[in-house]
């Protein structure tokens, strides 16, 4: 056990010496708590004198810690003198709250995008589009054929449409039943055709078509 | 193995007799075989807690006549497994032990060989309270969440800490080294006790090195009794915290107990609490209490991990 006189800041105020301007504050409010004149937890605990020294400890180690430039001199020399790693100086990576309306794609999109563009590049994408395209009319066997050929799986197709793989599965099988509204089938086949990079409006309408006739 | 507790706690009317009883009772349902000694000397009225009439046998009889040992002065109570060593029918001057009394009853006390021995101190910070409440490292002491209480408090942990300094470096070198830390701060009194150990690791490292280890193995317990819905939740833990920062000694919060009128209604109609409302709130308080005393009290957290 340290005596209090000895204390360093962050012991004082009982906090990591990473922490952040929150936690310090936090700290400061709880050791007040404990110390100020008025705190029932250490009523006649200490004599005037005591707690005299105590909170002038308290307040210069919040003052110190809360203020970046003081906090930096004070950091360098506590490493000096040998009482904190020197990992403290480095000021570490925040982690940035989450936005509650996530707009972004996560982050494997581009993994699997990347991979797919690999597959499809070693292909002749000529020579199946041309085969896709020759009839108006594309049924989910068409498309389901064109993806294999390529090698793609429906995983990797998932992954960067976001279209589950139930619904693709029925686009491919055409299940018509199962398949979602129009507007967002037509949306979904979008998004599939750009994965091949095919004029999405043919696919869409030729799909549309064989959806009429099949069923 | 025989774990000595004693209750005590600076300032009256806060509940040790309340507390050691009913922690009595429900040690002794969990099959435990306890005995309470009420060494409320002067003030005992542990019987009337445990709806006992003025016990026959008693403190008295071991101190006058020659039982050798305290285990054949204690009467059974209504609950199995307690036993209860009253001193309700010792003389109106009890108050005032003679040392060679009281050094036969801890000696006695520490030859009981019962699962838990419960001590009832009185108020107050007399040298018969304080040496009865060394009798063990573990000692409890009960805290209400007033300012009375907690001014009480922090005096007789001062006063136990400073009669273990005491204990520690018998008398000779404890008043040299008092002497010392008066020259020094020009003041006739001791302010903390801590003082008088700083000065000693100071002067004589070697004796201060023995001191700070005595020291160490004290292992404080207290319990926030009568709390209220106004009171700070955390008050307990951070009188914890505060003593584990500036003692040596080593402290911990069991828990709070709610304050209940049904507490007053069971001592008024000479009822254990216990039995009268075992589903009550600040019966379920007590139980966990108990459960900490025992450790056999396991967070609900570990709980799941086992049974999964």
């Amino acid at each position: 056990m340290k005596k209090y006189e000895e204390l360093n800041h962050y012991e004082a105020l009982e906090i990591p010496p990473g922490a952040s301007p929150f936690e310090v504050s936090q700290a400061y409010k709880d050791a007040l708590s404990i110390y100020n004149e008025d705190s029932l937890i250490t009523y006649s605990f200490f004599d005037d004198d005591e707690r005299d020294l105590i909170l002038k400890k308290i307040e210069k180690a919040f003052l110190t810690l809360i203020d970046p430039i003081k906090r930096t001199t004070y950091d360098r020399k506590l490493v000096r003198s040998g009482e904190a790693d020197e990992s403290i100086l480095t000021k570490k990576e925040r982690k940035k709250p989450i936005s509650l309306f996530q707009t972004k794609y996560p982050r494997n999109k581009g993994i699997y995008l990347k991979k797919i563009r690999k597959k499809i590049a070693a292909k002749d994408m000529k020579k199946l589009s041309n085969e896709i395209f020759s009839s108006d009319v594309i049924s989910g066997t068409d498309l389901k054929n064109l993806r294999e050929s390529v090698g793609i799986d429906l995983q990797e197709v998932f992954e960067v449409t976001r279209v589950n793989i139930p619904t693709l599965k029925s686009i491919e099988e055409n299940e018509f039943d199962k398949l979602p509204p129009t507007i967002y089938l037509k949306n979904f086949l979008k998004s599939y055709s750009d994965i091949f990079q095919l004029d999405s409006t043919t696919i869409i309408d030729g799909y549309i078509k064989s959806m009429t006739i099949y069923s | 193995m025989t774990q000595t507790c004693p209750i005590g706690g600076g300032k009256g009317g806060s509940g040790k007799s309340f507390i050691t009883s009913n922690l009595g009772v429900l040690l002794a349902k969990q099959g435990k075989r306890v005995v309470l000694v009420d060494l409320d000397l002067g003030g005992s009225n542990l019987h009337t807690f445990l709806s006992l009439k003025n016990p026959k046998l008693g403190l008295h009889d071991f101190l006058i006549k020659d039982y050798k040992t305290l285990d054949e002065v204690a009467i059974p109570t209504s609950i199995p497994n307690l036993s209860l060593i009253s001193s309700t029918n010792c003389s109106h001057e009890i108050g005032n032990l003679f040392h060679s009394q009281k050094l036969k009853i801890i000696r006695a006390i520490n030859k009981l060989s019962y699962d838990y021995v419960l001590l009832d101190l009185g108020a107050g910070t007399i040298f018969n309270i304080l040496d009865f409440f060394l009798i063990s490292n573990k000692g409890l002491f009960i805290i209400t969440p007033e300012p009375t209480s907690i001014e009480n408090t922090f005096q007789f942990i001062k006063a136990v800490y400073l009669r273990k300094i005491k204990q520690v470096l018998k008398q000779k070198a404890f008043n040299s080294f008092v002497k010392k830390l008066q020259a020094k701060t020009k003041n006739t009194l001791i302010r903390s006790p801590m003082e008088l150990v700083e000065i000693v690791q100071k002067q004589d490292p070697k004796k201060g090195k023995l001191l700070q280890t005595e020291l160490e193995k004290l292992q404080f317990r207290f319990i926030m009794n009568q709390f209220r819905k106004e009171t700070d939740v955390t008050m307990g833990n951070k009188i914890e915290k505060l003593c584990n920062k500036h003692f040596f000694a080593k402290f911990q919060f069991l828990g709070n107990i709610r304050y209940d009128e049904r507490v007053h209604d069971s001592i008024y109609s000479r009822n254990i609490y216990m039995n009268r409302y075992p589903y009550s709130i600040t019966a379920v308080d007590l139980q966990n209490v108990a459960g900490k005393i025992t450790e056999t009290h396991e967070d609900p957290a570990l709980k799941t991990v086992k049974s999964s």
